[in-house]
């Protein structure tokens, strides 16, 4: 059906580019801010901002916030379906503690899992988060969104829309056909290399978008591969979840066979036994670290078959120092504190798959490439959105000629997820700064001013692009550009009024996190109120050549 | 049938091939690369893990293939017959096994 290779490449390109591309422009900008997710939420959460803090004492700090911990509402409201008979007021029996840290991460997240009395499969557990401040022990409010860890972080690669998990399905399809995408767009190309240095500012607009598509397309090309693989790499398991349906008995013979290999108990005695000091056994883990020269900061603690004789601890060490994220476990008894057994050095597959999660996921701490993420992500918003602006540009003629509205449905939609985009995350962030410190459920209202003021954006993109069928740019570009720039000084002042942490003060006493976003926020602006200016400007240009050739041709008339 | 409509169709038909037969065929590679592994002594992760790498990268040639190919009931005996294929293999390794 098509004439040859590079036009089926090329018909693939442009129609599943445009439909998907819409969901990659979401996964692309919030992935870029997800790199600096605790930053982030540093911003967002005033008393938050102090220095990042190493693992605490488990025998005097966590072990008294985890014995104090229940399942989460949402949680136990969801297990109901799948258990026989009510469930229990309060739950007993904690199986697994954890807690995970970063070398960005001042406070701490930690996490319990409890069995559920007659639940369909026993296996099947109740969870309940926390966030506590590690010095001293005392929880952080619940309901105080983390907006970089807690929602832009998730929004990336489940867009938030957690019914039977159709988000996820979601971006895994975008992220198949990015790949899809950028290998036909190389081969529609060929002349990949020329492309690297093709940008011609000087030719018509159309030709000029589809330089800074092709530019920046190719220069990060390896960097969006990789960020498109690796993401779905991380997701596998659910993508393909053959090991825990079709291969399901396999997978438990293997669960067995491995529990006898590593001495780790797989089920509880039913026995109970206290747990002897973790502080002690971290200890021992950080010996075991020091003598072979690593870095001794745990990442990840973990307490298995919690209360039980067969109970155990898991020290990781932190992944600051290497692309994989935690790893050298060493696992302890937990009621005799004896080492069980330190894991072993991964295999090659082993070591390439955290590799390639670990790339993604960066907990690393290296700040100049965490800087070259967010360009290389960025770059990929600015390939997709070319990629779009292209399409209308191709298109609009003919379709104003036609009076046919597809070119015009594009550009508003392009508005949406472009600037409109923008616009939803600074409101998020006024929001956050606005919304009254005890208003239960405040990370909700956070969460609900986001998508109001998303789709308010949306609405004002439709509305103001009728021009477009009239082969003008939609206005809406403009005025969206220039809320930008309002928005962004206004959550900087916002931030300044509310914390009194104004960039002055930030950046004198070198406190990144927050000066960071701030500075960000203001070079946003800028950027937009440049973008507002040259949209104006060439408005003006198109508007005069028009009158001159009206002119003109009533002359000749 | 005006040609219209016959490309409609072909769209139809290659972008159901690439999206569900890919699938199946995915699918099908990492049931049988786990077991099949598994019983050679492969460590099971491994397996899993090497094989589901494998697998998105084999998705990825197997959509631009469904585009690309001339002949669409080749790439759907291919897609779904090979897909189902490995996946009962895969049963019979398991059911070996266990």
């Amino acid at each position: 059906m098509f004439q040859n290779f590079r036009l089926a490449m090329a018909w693939v390109h442009t129609w599943f580019g445009l439909v998907l591309g819409f969901v990659l422009m979401v996964v692309f900008f919030f992935g870029s801010l997800s790199v600096f997710d605790r930053e982030i939420d540093r911003w967002a959460i005033p008393e938050s901002r102090f220095e990042p803090q190493p693992m605490p004492s488990f025998d005097r700090i966590l072990k008294p916030v985890f014995e104090s911990m229940q399942p989460s509402p949402e949680s136990v409201a969801a297990m109901r379906p799948r258990v026989d008979g009510p469930m229990p007021e309060h739950f007993d029996t904690p199986v697994r503690w954890g807690a995970y840290t970063t070398h960005r991460d001042p406070v701490l997240g930690v996490f319990a899992g409890y069995q559920v009395p007659n639940a369909k499969d026993p296996e099947e557990l109740v969870w309940g988060n926390r966030t506590i401040d590690p010095r001293t022990g005392e929880s952080l409010p619940d309901d105080h969104l983390k907006i970089g860890s807690q929602f832009f972080y998730p929004l990336h690669y489940s867009l938030n829309f957690h019914w039977k998990d159709l988000g996820y399905w979601i971006v895994g399809l975008a992220a198949l056909i990015m790949l899809v995408a950028l290998v036909s767009g190389v081969v529609m190309h060929r002349k990949l290399f020329r492309e690297l240095f093709t940008f011609r500012p000087g030719k018509s607009s159309q030709r000029r978008i589809l330089d800074l598509h092709n530019l920046t397309g190719v220069v990060a090309l390896p960097f969006h591969f990789m960020f498109a693989f690796t993401g779905l790499v991380i997701f596998a398991g659910m993508y393909f979840p053959v090991t825990h349906t079709q291969l399901e008995p396999l997978h438990d013979l293997h669960e067995i066979i491995e529990a006898e290999e590593t001495g780790l108990p797989h089920e509880r005695a039913g026995v109970a036994a206290p747990i002897a000091s973790v502080d002690a056994m971290v200890a021992e883990a950080q010996r075991r670290w020091a003598s072979k020269d690593m870095a001794g900061d745990v990442g990840f603690l973990a307490v298995q078959h919690v209360g039980d004789a067969n109970s155990y601890v898991s020290g990781y060490r932190a992944g600051t120092d290497r692309i994989a994220l935690t790893g050298e476990g060493i696992h302890f008894n937990g009621s005799t504190g004896e080492v069980i057994r330190e894991d072993p050095v991964p295999s090659a597959v082993e070591n390439i798959g955290e590799f390639l999660t670990g790339l993604h996921l960066q907990h690393f701490r290296h700040w100049l490439l965490r800087w070259l993420y967010v360009l290389g992500g960025l770059a990929g918003c600015v390939c997709i959105a070319t990629g779009f602006l292209f399409f209308v540009k191709k298109r609009k003629r003919q379709h104003a000629q036609k009076g046919v509205s597809g070119a015009r449905t594009v550009e508003a939609l392009a508005v949406t997820t472009v600037t409109g985009m923008l616009i939803a995350t600074l409101g998020i962030l006024i929001a956050n700064r606005l919304l009254p410190a005890n208003l239960p459920a405040r990370g909700d209202w956070e969460q609900y001013c986001f998508w109001a003021v998303w789709a308010l954006a949306m609405a004002h993109a439709f509305w103001r692009s009728g021009p477009v069928s009239a082969v003008r740019t939609a206005p809406a570009w403009i005025e969206q550009c220039r809320a930008v720039a309002v928005l962004a000084v206004s959550a900087v002042a916002l931030n300044w009024i509310t914390t009194g942490d104004h960039l002055w003060r930030t950046l004198s006493a070198g406190y990144w996190p927050v000066a960071g976003v701030d500075l960000a926020l203001l070079g946003s602006a800028v950027l937009a109120l440049w973008a507002a200016r040259q949209l104006k400007r060439r408005d003006r240009r198109a508007a005069r050549a028009a009158d001159e050739s009206a002119a003109g041709e009533v002359v000749h008339a | 049938m005006t040609s219209a409509t016959v490309f409609r169709r072909q769209i139809v038909s290659r972008t159901a091939a690439a999206l569900l037969g890919g699938y199946v065929f995915a699918w099908g590679f990492i049931a049988l690369g786990v077991a099949g592994m598994f019983a050679v002594g492969m460590s099971f992760h491994d397996a899993e893990h090497l094989f589901s790498m494998l697998a998105l990268l084999l998705y990825l040639g197997v959509f631009l293939w469904s585009f690309a190919a001339r002949e669409m009931r080749q790439v759907w005996l291919v897609l779904v017959g090979g897909g189902a294929l490995m996946t009962a293999l895969a049963s019979l390794i398991q059911h070996a096994l266990v």
